[in-house]
């Protein structure tokens, strides 16, 4: 089956996201990352480069590395002669006005270099999926005009893809929070992006998206910010050492990763350190970079960046006619707004509002994309929002203690079973106490219900086999099953509306867990210590019995002496574990013996007549054989 | 028994409500089966690739620790180069240290990459910039700004060079 994909086209970066399962993933490219640098390359062999390796050589091959393609797409080339003054590669008029990037004596348009971007995109997501991805959703800037749309399209088309629709990067960043479910909402979208910078007011209601205003700057990003923090430390440095930094690739280069690094550790520190030993050298020996850059710092180095975001969230306000109090909703896009003066701005400029940021600022426009992707190719609206369990389901078993099957949280339709048996010897029913709950003990958690499953054949205790399975179907019912594998017989309870408990029930159960859980898990802890003893003395008593007169009485005396005590503890529910445990060894140590020397004896006699038929064998293997022999 | 035609009009007409429902189900149950298959698809694929990706999320939290250790091993390079004018028994010290950091690093499969004198390969070369050269062929590695690695086959950091134009 065929996947619809959803592609963030940036200006530097880009990104493809597809839903599985009813969930937005983004993916992964060939190199090992979740965005692909949107740079297209033609080297001297003949090779196109897409992407990151791209990148690698542009400083080599300047002339011929195309990246910002999306600044000239669907445009006239009489329009971009600003844009053409920054880019090292040449852009030349083609028939009709047209823009046209001359490489290597060829001519190639936007739309074929955003293709060759898409087509590396969705072949990275073909090999990452293990399908095919024919068709996609591309992201656009709301501002983008009609002929930018359709060049766009065109792209995907040349990079056959079947666009199934463009649609505007802040819609996009919209359905990635589920506002198209709200109604009559107004959405600021504030996307700081690598290199550039988009404001944009939209209206839901009724999920369909109206874009009210847009406004931004071109030319302002994260690198803007990168920047300042290299002049910085560079200027320090030099005021210092007489250095100038940036005159040197290679000093130049650490400056640039240092830089990054310290911006990104200050969007959650206060102050970073910033160490870059042997970063040059002079006659008098080499030098040292170490330096302190704090947040006061940075946001003063950046100061009139920040500020140069004002005026066009103004502007995009007052187009849209409304005030900063008509907004009901501010979504961050753009990796630069994690920056805390950006959303310190942000929040000023909105009234104070919180603005959404939960989902990775760098992939909230392909994940959208994708969601639009799955709804148009019918996935979203197929795919039934599967439920889970809030809490756990279960039953209990021997001393008042709940045996979880299904865990809180498990995702709907499950199903689970165990085989469980009897407590008792001869014990012709057994009880299901069906429960539901966090705690360790039965009796703190909820009751669903009870039934009792009757004709089981008498037998010892531990050898009947109760079958017990809970399936809990997509809408919650729960049905409890027991089934006696010896005679087929079953029992059966339904219980709906398990999972309708109210998210505040749900909270205080779980959260009565975890206060409780020490004192729960020492309290199991006995009665798994209580059980252990009581089925060693079972076993004990058994094996005496089994073994009849060939038990020592000295040891038999022993053995029904701490049998006796332990019942009697037991009995009481006693909370002595180290009494119970004591007892349980010494008893445990009773019944090795006893069956060392059941063994022996047993080995002694099977070694004769085994010694009869071939000489070489006897020992352990032909007790267990003869054993085994004697249960069956 | 005579035969009433009303009642046969309203036998037929049962029949045509009935088949109708018989077509709604049918499409009913095609829809659900194919929404099945969907998520048995989708399911089918997404453990194949955890299955794929338990492998590569170990190695990234591997990758996590090696690439500082990287930035590490350059500021050491970059100290060992200060060394000529040490006494030779510090220098000596350093560059034993410095060749079992290496060694180390070997033992967990990295590899630096080969730059100078080899041909430019983006793939696991980074240019900073060009210039002519009249000991090198255009388009070979001039100089080692940043020594990149590998591991195994896959591309720790490239190297960060300059290149004869």
């Amino acid at each position: 089956m065929a996947k619809a994909v959803g592609i963030d086209l940036g200006t530097t970066n880009s990104a493809v996201a597809v839903m599985e399962g009813g969930k937005p993933a983004v993916i992964i490219n060939s190199e090992g990352s979740r965005v692909t640098p949107s740079v297209v390359a033609f080297t001297k062999a003949g090779e196109r480069l897409v992407g990151q390796i791209a990148k690698r050589q542009a400083a080599l091959n300047p002339e011929n590395t195309i990246y910002s393609a999306k600044r000239f797409i669907g445009r006239r080339y009489s329009e971009v002669q600003m844009e053409i003054k920054n880019v090292p590669y040449k852009v030349v008029a083609g028939a009709n006005d047209a823009v046209r990037f001359s490489i290597m004596g060829k001519d190639y348009s936007p739309e074929e270099i955003s293709a060759l971007v898409l087509r590396k995109l969705t072949e990275d997501a073909a090999k990452y999926l293990g399908e095919k991805v024919t068709d996609a959703v591309i992201t656009v800037p709301a501002y983008f005009n009609d002929a930018q749309r359709q060049a766009t399209k065109d792209a995907g088309k040349i990079a056959g893809l079947n666009v199934l629709r463009i649609i505007n990067e802040p819609t996009a960043a919209s359905l990635a929070y589920g506002l198209d479910k709200k109604t009559n909402e107004t959405i600021l979208v504030f996307d700081l992006g690598g290199g550039t910078f988009d404001v944009s007011i939209l209206d839901v209601g009724d999920g369909v998206f109206e874009v009210r205003s847009t406004s931004g700057d071109t030319h302002l990003g994260g690198d803007d910010f990168d920047k300042r923090i290299v002049d910085w430390m560079a200027e320090e440095f030099q005021r210092d050492q007489g250095i100038d930094l940036r005159k040197d690739r290679q000093a130049l280069q650490r400056l640039t990763e240092g830089a990054e690094k310290a911006k990104i550790e200050l969007s959650s520190a206060l102050e970073t350190p910033i160490s870059l030993p042997f970063v040059t050298a002079d006659a008098s020996g080499p030098k040292h970079l170490e330096m302190k850059l704090t947040r006061a710092k940075f946001d003063q180095l950046t100061a009139d960046l920040v500020d140069r975001c004002i005026n066009p969230v103004k502007q995009a306000l007052a187009d849209a006619k409304i005030t900063e109090s008509d907004v009901d909703e501010v979504i961050l896009v753009g990796g630069a707004t994690r920056t805390p003066a950006v959303q310190a701005l942000v929040r000023r400029l909105t009234g104070g509002k919180e603005p959404n940021q939960s989902v990775n600022p760098d992939e909230v426009v392909a994940v959208g994309a994708a969601i639009q992707a799955g709804v148009l190719a019918g996935e979203v609206k197929g795919v039934v929002l599967l439920d889970v369990t809030p809490l756990s389901l279960g039953l209990e078993t021997l001393g008042g203690v709940m045996t979880k099957l299904i865990e809180r949280n498990t995702t709907i339709p499950a199903r689970k079973s165990e085989t469980f048996s009897t407590a008792e010897d001869n014990q012709t029913a057994v009880d299901v106490h069906v429960l539901q709950g966090e705690r360790e003990l039965a009796r703190d958690n909820r009751t669903l219900g009870n039934f009792r499953l009757e004709g089981i054949r008498p037998g010892p205790r531990g050898s009947p086999q109760v079958e017990v399975s809970f399936d809990i179907d997509a809408n919650g019912i729960l049905t409890v099953t027991a089934k006696d594998k010896d005679t087929g017989k079953e029992q059966k309870i339904t219980i709906s509306g398990s999972t309708q408990l109210s998210k505040e029930d749900v909270d205080r159960m779980v959260a009565d867990a975890q206060g409780h859980a020490e004192e729960d898990k020492r309290r199991r802890a006995e009665v798994e210590v209580r059980n252990t003893a009581d089925s060693t003395a079972y076993q004990v008593e058994r094996q005496m019995r089994d073994l009849g007169d060939r038990v020592p009485q000295n040891e038999k005396a022993r053995a029904e002496q701490s049998i006796s005590s332990i019942r009697q503890l037991v009995k009481e529910n006693s909370s002595d574990v180290e009494k119970l445990r004591q007892l349980t060894s010494d008893l445990q140590q009773i019944a090795h013996a006893l069956s060392s020397a059941a063994y022996s004896q047993a080995a002694a006699s099977n070694a004769r007549t085994a010694g009869a038929k071939s000489a070489p064998a006897g020992g352990a293997d032909d007790v267990i054989d003869a054993e085994f022999k004697q249960t069956k | 028994m005579s035969w009433d035609p009303q009642r046969t009009g309203a036998l037929l007409c049962m029949e045509t409500t009935q088949n109708d429902e018989i077509e709604q189900l049918k499409e009913q149950v095609r829809q659900e089966h194919e929404m099945y298959l969907r998520a048995l698809a989708d399911f089918d694929n997404y453990r194949r690739r955890v299955e794929r990706e338990r492998t590569s999320t170990a190695s990234s939290g591997r990758r996590e620790i090696i690439l500082p250790l990287l930035e590490l091993l350059d500021s050491f390079e970059l100290a060992l180069q200060h060394t000529r004018d040490a006494p030779s028994s510090l220098s000596e010290g350093l560059q034993a240290i410095y060749r079992r950091l290496l060694n180390l690093l070997e033992q967990q499969g990295v590899a630096p990459i080969r730059s100078i004198g080899e041909a430019f390969n983006p793939r696991v070369h980074e240019a900073i910039d060009s210039s002519p050269s009249n000991q090198y062929e255009p388009g070979t590695v001039m100089e080692e700004v940043q020594r990149g690695y590998r591991w195994g086959d896959e591309l720790l950091r490239p190297a960060r060079e300059r290149v004869a134009a």
